[in-house]
């Protein structure tokens, strides 16, 4: 199973590329076609593909793997090339001709081992050459040579297979059979097969997709290729008279007329199991592309489809840690919330938290990969384009719809090369493009009519629809402009979304993140340790309207927290030192003297203290300061305690005093002990489990704000520290709240848009 | 392997051995078979008899059939690099570049009047032969056609051969006759002191035409494919040549320059052999080679008895139409 990636490729021989900009995908199991008159480079391109040429410019990906890192012998196990140079080999039987194909299995001395010959006789079995092995390989028959080499090929038990012009030598009745052996393989061994050919009919017949290349050196067409490769179409790439093709080949063309990338896309899709793609674009941030895509997740869900959402990369600072500890941006877990499924990092591959003006922490499939300035993120982003691809492909395989939502504006000209997250998503997965323009900001025409003014043509043709979104009034008065927006463009408006007030964690955007962090009532913070654990003990909290939580890694983010939390670890001393080390450990230290309340859970519990020592290495051995926040002190020990636990809050000083007497449930899962050495510390949590002072508040029982109570009283006596009233009744209730809003949002949709519409251009029958 | 592989091994072995014999044997002080055993075998090094046979008769045949072997593997080498049967050292004027650059050598020895040691003509020859090579492979980049190649080579062959023919008038009348001689190639002037330059040269030669044997299979199917399979093709085509260079840089530092050897023993060896494999055309071309050699060397000495003839004379009587029947070949095909 292998899997070859271009994006952005140049090819060429001397300084300037031969053809750029070429970006193509062969999947395993399918067979990409490239077409194009003599002379436009398949070949050159083909031989940068096959890694016999150093690529000019772009980015190659062979399994996800940048395929400048790929060692030639380690490339000759997954790429095999079945050149068509004629063998000057005198003498050599077919079995020596295959046998050259386990060039990188066999020894110095080129042996072959029984396991060699087996592969051997395989692919010469495979080609249905086995009577042929012994024969002379320079007496065989065109149709038989060629059989033999891809037999050579297939020795080399490839994931991908490259050929160049393989039929051209070969008779009618070759050629048939010839494609036939190729496209069982592309369908029994899951071989990707890349081809050039001159066979127009062939191509049509046989490939999955086509790559055309035009005589102008330009990559000028992607798709299905029987969609693609039209009568008209191939008259128009190989520069034939008008009408001469079909007269001569027959009037075969499939789809005829219709619009190249909306066919296109529903051929493709509708022959493979996986999902189909929709995708939301907007003229610029904020004009809604994340409801509007929360929306349709839920439309979809209520017509009974297995949706996902996906977008490829978030930039925000305020993040969402899954259920297996990874970090994703918030809109896409309101998305899933919306399709009715757990939030996962697929949804969200990258994300960008923002550090300063130019540079962001980067963070992929949910783990820090480093800080990086703006420059350095968009030479290194094309890096990501596997993982990008890999999620896409596991989400596809398990859903019916994917609805896929842009970032920012797909016309940002100066950015548009390597572009990860609008178009060159679009084009990766042949997503047909819906966008969305803010009639509330004004300008809707405009901003609908010159974003797909500055479209590329086959970007523009990508979309197949536009929604006007944040409407209010009367849509009537609308109509004129929209009857000329649909001249002008020739794509149909499908809908006029009203403007509503949802109470839906909706953006995600930097702006509206700054503006959400400080009008949120209440701000929670959660240490982001290297080996948090549990984190799930502060869902609660975003349960709560007016309360937010985020994660907190580098000292400037404490600002304007009205609750740190330190949650578990599974590594205490090394978090420990990393809080030193990142400066976290003053800035905490600063936020507790200014009066500000710290919890500490478990291994936080156990920063908190004074000391942590593991004499006995349960850990990482060693001993370390703590924090010195509470006087408690920590052994850890081999042994590890885990029960469920039941209790009160014995005392509770400081702002959460309105804790004192509460009724808490939870559980404890630590290692070690941790014992006051101050005897007269209060008591925090029942039985010894945690202790307090002041503002400092520190237990072992994880699950503590799960009641309603609880998390009610801590949030209320927040705000109220604030100055603000909240209202926390239906506290618990949040979630049916939001699934209203969800399932009223799908309501709004499937009374502003063209449904129909909608599910036409995804391909998918209501 | 093949019945007909080992046959042609043994075959090859056996008349490299009964050549030997009849090498030693053959001369104008007669011996017997038993007295020749006794000499041989009893390393006896007693009288005149004894000493024609340990310093002048074996040494030659240890050269011609070690330097005929070294000969036919460069062809080999030649072959496969510029996938053309009809490479050699001698028609590429690989050979001819050695020779002129030992010349050279020679003369500016004599009139500097310096000795002229085994290792400076190996190095000598090596140097020329790398040059001549240069140009072959220069001339090889621009024109695509083998004839035209082949031509390029035996001009640079006779640019080479003029040079040395000026050279040699220009020598002291002493060394002339020497010069001479040796420029025809000839390996009556081989003496032990020699086997212990070629020799190792050689072993180095044949033992990394061993290891290249892999790659010369793959790099059969034409470069691109070589490089679909991992092989670094450029360091391949360096080790290929340079082993090439080495080997007949060897046989002109020693011998002079022998002709057709290169091409018409591995061509024969594939034709017999039935196979292209190099793992056994490589050892059958190095014992054809010596097989060869040691062949025309006995017709050298012998044939037109006591004169002697150069040795190339003789190969190129078996050789040349062999590689004319080949062109043939190929024009039909």
């Amino acid at each position: 199973m292998s899997e070859l990636l271009a994006r952005d490729l140049a090819v060429g021989y001397g300084k300037t590329p031969l053809i750029s900009e070429i970006s193509l995908r062969v999947r395993s199991g399918e067979i990409v076609a490239v077409v194009g008159p003599n002379g436009a480079g398949k070949t050159t391109l083909l031989k940068t593909v096959a890694g016999l040429l150093e690529p000019q410019g772009g980015a190659l990906f062979l399994d996800s793997q940048d395929f400048q890192t790929v060692r030639p012998s380690e490339r000759a196990k997954r790429i095999a090339v079945m050149t068509t140079a004629r063998a000057a080999a005198e003498f050599a039987t077919c079995r020596d001709v295959v046998s050259v194909g386990r060039y990188q299995f066999t020894g110095v001395m080129g042996r072959l081992s029984a396991a060699d010959r087996a592969a051997v006789d395989g692919a010469l079995q495979t080609v249905g050459a086995q009577e042929l092995s012994d024969a002379e390989f320079d007496k065989l028959s065109d149709g038989q040579k060629q059989r033999v080499l891809l037999a050579r090929a297939l020795a080399q038990e490839p994931g991908v297979l490259i050929l160049d012009e393989p039929t051209g030598f070969l008779d009618v009745g070759y050629k048939l059979e010839f494609i036939a052996t190729l496209k069982r393989l592309a369908r029994d061994k899951k071989i990707g097969v890349l081809m050039t050919t001159h066979e127009i009919e062939l191509a049509r017949a046989a490939a999955d997709s086509a790559v055309c290349v035009s005589a102008d050196r330009r990559i000028d067409r992607v798709g299905p290729a029987r969609d693609v490769l039209t009568n008209d179409y191939v008259e128009t790439l190989f520069n034939i008279p008008r009408g001469e093709f079909g007269r001569t080949y027959g009037e075969r063309s499939p789809s005829r007329g219709s619009e190249p990338a909306l066919s296109a896309f529903s051929a493709s899709h509708s022959n493979r199991p996986g999902a189909k793609f929709l995708m939301i674009q907007g003229t610029m941030s904020n004009v809604g592309k994340s409801l509007i895509a929360a929306g349709l997740c839920r439309v979809f869900k209520q017509d009974g489809y297995r949706v996902a959402p996906f977008k490829s990369q978030n930039m925000a600072l305020n993040s969402y840690v899954t259920a297996d500890g990874l970090e994703m941006g918030r809109a896409q877990v309101m998305q899933a919330e919306a399709a009715g499924i757990a939030p996962s990092v697929l949804m969200n591959p990258i994300l960008l938290k923002p550090t300063d003006d130019c540079g962001s922490q980067v963070i992929v499939n949910g783990k820090v990969v480093g800080n990086m300035r703006a420059k350095e993120y968009f030479a290194y982003k094309t890096k990501l384009l596997p993982d990008i691809c890999a999620a896409v492909d596991k989400l596809a395989a398990e859903n019916d719809i994917i609805v896929i939502e842009g970032a920012g504006s797909p016309a940002e000209i100066n950015l548009k090369a390597n572009d990860i997250v609008n178009m060159g998503i679009a084009k990766l997965v042949d997503a047909p493009v819906v966008l969305v323009g803010d009639v509330d900001r004004g300008g809707v025409f405009a901003q609908l009519l010159g974003t797909l003014e500055l479209l590329d043509p086959d970007e523009r043709a990508r979309v197949t629809g536009l929604i006007v979104n944040k409407f209010r009034g009367d849509k009537s008065i609308l109509d004129p402009g929209l009857a000329e927006l649909e001249r002008r463009s020739g794509i149909p408006v499908v809908g006029v979304v009203p403007y509503a007030e949802l109470n839906l964690d909706d953006e995600d955007s930097l702006s509206e993140r700054f503006a959400r962090v400080s009008s949120a009532a209440v701000n929670v913070g959660v240490v982001k340790f290297d080996h948090i654990a549990n984190f799930t003990d502060f869902d609660v909290f975003e349960q709560i309207p007016g309360a937010a939580v985020r994660y907190v890694r580098r000292p400037s983010e404490l600002v304007g927290l009205d609750l740190l939390i330190l949650p578990g670890t599974k590594n205490t001393i090394a978090d420990m030192r990393r809080l030193t080390e990142t400066g976290l450990e003053s800035a905490i230290l600063k936020y507790a003297s200014a009066g500000g309340p710290v919890v500490g859970i478990c291994g936080g519990y156990q920063i908190l203290g004074e000391e942590v020592s593991d004499p006995h290495g349960a850990e990482s051995g060693g001993r370390a300061r703590g924090l010195g926040l509470l006087p408690v002190a920590t052994e850890i020990t081999p042994e590890k305690r885990r029960r469920q636990v039941e209790g009160t809050f014995v005392e509770s000083t400081g702002i959460l005093a309105a804790l004192r007497g509460a009724a808490w449930s939870g559980y404890e899962i630590h290692m070690g002990r941790t014992r006051p050495t101050d005897p007269a510390l209060a008591e925090w949590t029942s039985e010894g489990s945690g202790y307090c002072r002041g503002n400092i508040y520190g237990t072992y029982v994880h699950g503590l704000f799960d009641r309603k109570e609880v998390v009610s009283r801590v949030v209320g006596a927040l705000a109220k520290r604030k100055g603000i009233e909240l209202t926390l009744d239906g506290v618990a209730d949040y979630a049916a709240i939001k699934e209203r809003e969800y399932d009223r949002l799908a309501q709004i949709l499937r009374e502003s848009l063209d449904m129909t519409a909608v599910y036409k251009t995804i391909g998918a029958n209501r | 392997m093949k019945t007909r592989t080992t046959l042609i091994f043994l075959l090859l072995a056996a008349a490299a051995g009964l050549l030997a014999w009849v090498n030693i044997y053959a001369g104008e002080v007669g011996l017997s078979h038993g007295r020749l055993a006794h000499i041989l075998f009893a390393r006896d090094l007693s009288d005149v008899e004894s000493k024609i046979v340990w310093e002048i008769r074996l040494p030659r045949v240890v050269a011609a059939a070690v330097l005929g072997g070294a000969l036919a593997l460069s062809g080999y080498l030649l072959q496969a690099f510029f996938a053309n049967p009809i490479a050699g050292p001698y028609v590429l004027g690989i050979s001819s570049g050695a020779k002129l650059a030992v010349a050279a050598l020679m003369v500016a020895a004599s009139e500097f009047g310096f000795g002229v040691r085994a290792y400076m003509s190996v190095g000598a020859a090596f140097v020329g032969a790398s040059i001549a090579t240069s140009f072959v492979i220069f001339a090889a980049r621009k024109v695509r056609s083998m004839s035209v190649l082949i031509v390029c080579g035996v001009m640079i062959g006779y640019i080479c051969s003029a040079a040395t023919e000026l050279l040699v008038s220009f020598a002291d009348d002493a060394n002339i006759v020497n010069l001479h001689n040796w420029s025809l190639g000839s390996f009556a002037s081989v003496s032990w002191n020699d086997a212990r330059w070629f020799l190792p040269l050689t072993a180095v030669g044949v033992a990394v035409s061993a290891l290249l044997a892999k790659g010369v299979e793959a790099y059969l199917y034409g470069e691109d494919y070589a490089a679909s399979l991992g092989m670094s093709v450029k360091k391949f085509r360096a080790a290929l040549i340079l082993t090439s260079s080495l080997l007949s840089a060897t046989v002109a530092a020693f011998a002079g320059p022998i002709s057709f050897v290169g091409i018409a023993v591995p061509h024969v060896a594939r034709r017999a052999l039935k196979s292209a494999n190099p793992r056994v055309v490589i050892p059958a071309s190095f014992l054809g080679g010596a097989v060869f050699c040691l062949f025309c060397d006995l017709l050298a000495r012998r044939m037109f008895a006591p004169r002697e003839l150069s040795i190339s004379t003789v190969t190129a009587v078996f050789g040349a139409p062999i590689v004319i029947s080949m062109l043939l070949g190929k024009r039909r095909a």
